[in-house]
């Protein structure tokens, strides 16, 4: 066995990408299907780098439909694998994606977000909240969890792939152009070392035996001929995914329950918020924030109380309203009002918030 | 607590810059002190400002980009135009003196403006390629995020492998250091 990169806790200092490399190869991952797409594309750089190394392997494709489709192949195959991408690489990837949910196969994908629609920038945006939570053709059966900072990249892709082998349904790192390229410490460790078991991976196709005689027959589809069957199908997986919901969310918030004014964010625009909060409360303004860090599923419970509790929402975020839709969804029925900050594919600082925090107020 | 020192270093692409903070960055670090530093890129392979935005302190540090900085330093003529963006009523403002045509541009609502003459010190003094050096020497000095001495250690780490075959070279990046903090501090 080949000994791993990181022993004990040790703090770094490194880019988003080298992290999100490191933890796949702590998280036991064997091999990443990949095309190279700018912000995402160090992600390859390091995990190929690292690969002979620690007896990992890669595979660069010839586009994403390909990478996608591969890494669906590996998991098949009973592989931890994964992919990263982005923006226009990330349309592509929403076809084998599609597959993923019909099959229930455990994919991992990294998704770095670049400006939007089409090519637009290579630096960053949140406007692939909705290609990431509800791509495709199907109902979104997806967990994805959105990253604020370097340790959560960290702790969220080992995190990842145990969420993806224990239920089954393909699982996102969201991060942004902004997290992969920017430097800032974190603490790696080897997640065994803390008690994290990885959940172990098991062979979809080419298992021993003759199906139907000395194992059931492995029946894995992703076309049906007759209505019913599909309906059946999706039911099914609707009612688990619900199920599953409550112990997958994610959450943080803070002073919801006394405020007048509660900021909703995720990811990177997250840290702008919570940094506003802290300084809006020492001007002794009653504002708190709500944070969902899985924005798939969302914690719906902890939503509607808070939005049933609060007298204003603020909703800020670097798209024009890709997570404010999702929220709105649960919160159908609160009556508090709801002001925004949209910024589509400019980054927010804690001035923009704490401003805009004061025009309401 | 204090809040993190956020500076803007600008040039044209090839002067260092990203260079200059990311050193500035592992060596705020390596005291133990929170830092973040995010380049600024686009699809562009060459050409164009390059900016680079640092942020030091002792807490865990906000959103990577600002809209205002403490410090700013440009180190071009398009460099200046680029950055008055950052300027607020508390920031520092630091150009080169040997830039030309830009006195219209220079920001007038900044708290203090500062131009040090590192490109003359460079080519008279010392040599051209520790332009940048000079000029982290003059961060240092003009924020206090890290001390000169851990500056330097810092330049032994990225450089040290240089410096076995040249010793040379060690002194000069030192002296770049010590000219650049003493540009500053007679100004400030």
């Amino acid at each position: 066995m080949p000994e791993k990169p990181i022993k004990g806790e040790k703090r770094y200092f490194m880019t988003g990408n080298e992290v999100v490399a490191y933890a796949a190869v702590m998280a036991n991952a064997e091999i990443m299907y990949g095309y190279p797409i700018t912000p995402q594309n160090e992600i390859m750089h390091y995990w190929t780098r690292m690969a002979p190394k620690y007896g990992k392997e890669f595979l660069q494709t010839e586009d994403e439909l390909s990478a996608g489709f591969t890494t669906v192949g590996g998991v098949l195959a009973g592989r931890r694998a994964f992919t990263a991408t982005a923006g226009p690489g990330n349309t592509l990837m929403q076809e084998p994606i599609s597959m993923a949910e019909a099959m229930r196969l455990p994919i991992v994908v990294v998704v770095q977000q670049r400006g939007g629609p089409s090519t637009a920038t290579v630096i960053y945006s949140q406007q692939e909240v909705t290609l990431t939570t509800l791509g495709g053709n199907g109902e979104g059966f997806r967990v994805v969890y959105s990253t604020a900072n370097h340790q959560e990249l960290f702790d969220y892709t080992i995190k990842a792939f145990n969420t993806a082998w224990k239920y089954r349904f393909p699982t996102f790192v969201l991060g942004d152009g902004y997290q992969a390229k920017m430097r800032e410490s974190l603490t790696m460790y080897d997640p065994e070392e803390r008690g994290l078991k990885m959940v172990p991976t098991e062979a979809y196709v080419g298992k021993p035996g003759v199906p139907g005689i000395d194992r059931p027959p492995g029946q894995y589809r992703n076309t049906y001929n007759v209505e019913e069957e599909i309906h059946e199908v999706v039911q099914q997986y609707t009612k688990e995914f619900n199920a599953i919901a409550p112990e997958v969310a994610e959450y943080e918030s803070f002073g919801t329950e006394d405020a007048d004014l509660v900021i909703v964010s995720h990811g990177v625009v997250y840290r702008a918020v919570k940094e506003a909060v802290s300084e809006l409360r020492e001007a002794g303004m009653k504002v708190g924030y709500f944070r969902p860090i899985t924005l798939r599923p969302l914690a719906e419970k902890e939503l509607k109380e808070m939005a049933g509790r609060a007298k204003a929402l603020l909703m800020a975020e670097s798209s024009v309203g890709q997570m404010t839709r999702l929220v709105k969804e649960v919160i159908y029925g609160a009556t508090a009002d709801i002001h925004t900050l949209y910024k589509p594919g400019m980054g927010i600082s804690a001035e923009d918030v704490a401003a805009r925090v004061r025009s309401i107020l | 607590m204090a809040k993190a020192v956020k500076i803007v270093l600008a040039g044209e692409g090839g002067q260092g810059v990203q260079s200059v903070a990311e050193i500035i960055a592992e060596a705020a670090n390596e005291e133990g002190r929170e830092a973040l530093y995010i380049p600024n890129f686009g699809v562009e392979q060459r050409g164009g400002v390059s900016v680079a935005f640092l942020q030091i302190g002792d807490q865990a540090v906000g959103s990577p980009k600002f809209n205002t900085a403490d410090i700013v330093i440009a180190l071009s003529e398009r460099a200046v135009r680029r950055t008055s963006q950052y300027v607020g009523p508390d920031t520092v403002f630091v150009y080169d003196s040997g830039l030309q045509g830009i006195e219209d541009d220079i920001p007038k609502n900044a708290r203090k403006v500062l131009a040090i003459p590192a490109l003359q010190v460079a080519s008279d003094e010392l040599t051209p390629r520790v332009f940048n050096i000079i000029i982290m020497g003059a961060v240092v000095k003009a924020t206090d995020v890290v001390t000169e001495d851990r500056a330097k250690d810092a330049i032994e780490k990225k450089l040290g492998y240089k410096f076995e075959k040249n010793p040379k070279l060690r002194d000069l990046n030192y002296k770049a250091i010590d000219r650049g903090a003493e540009l500053v501090a007679a100004l400030l």
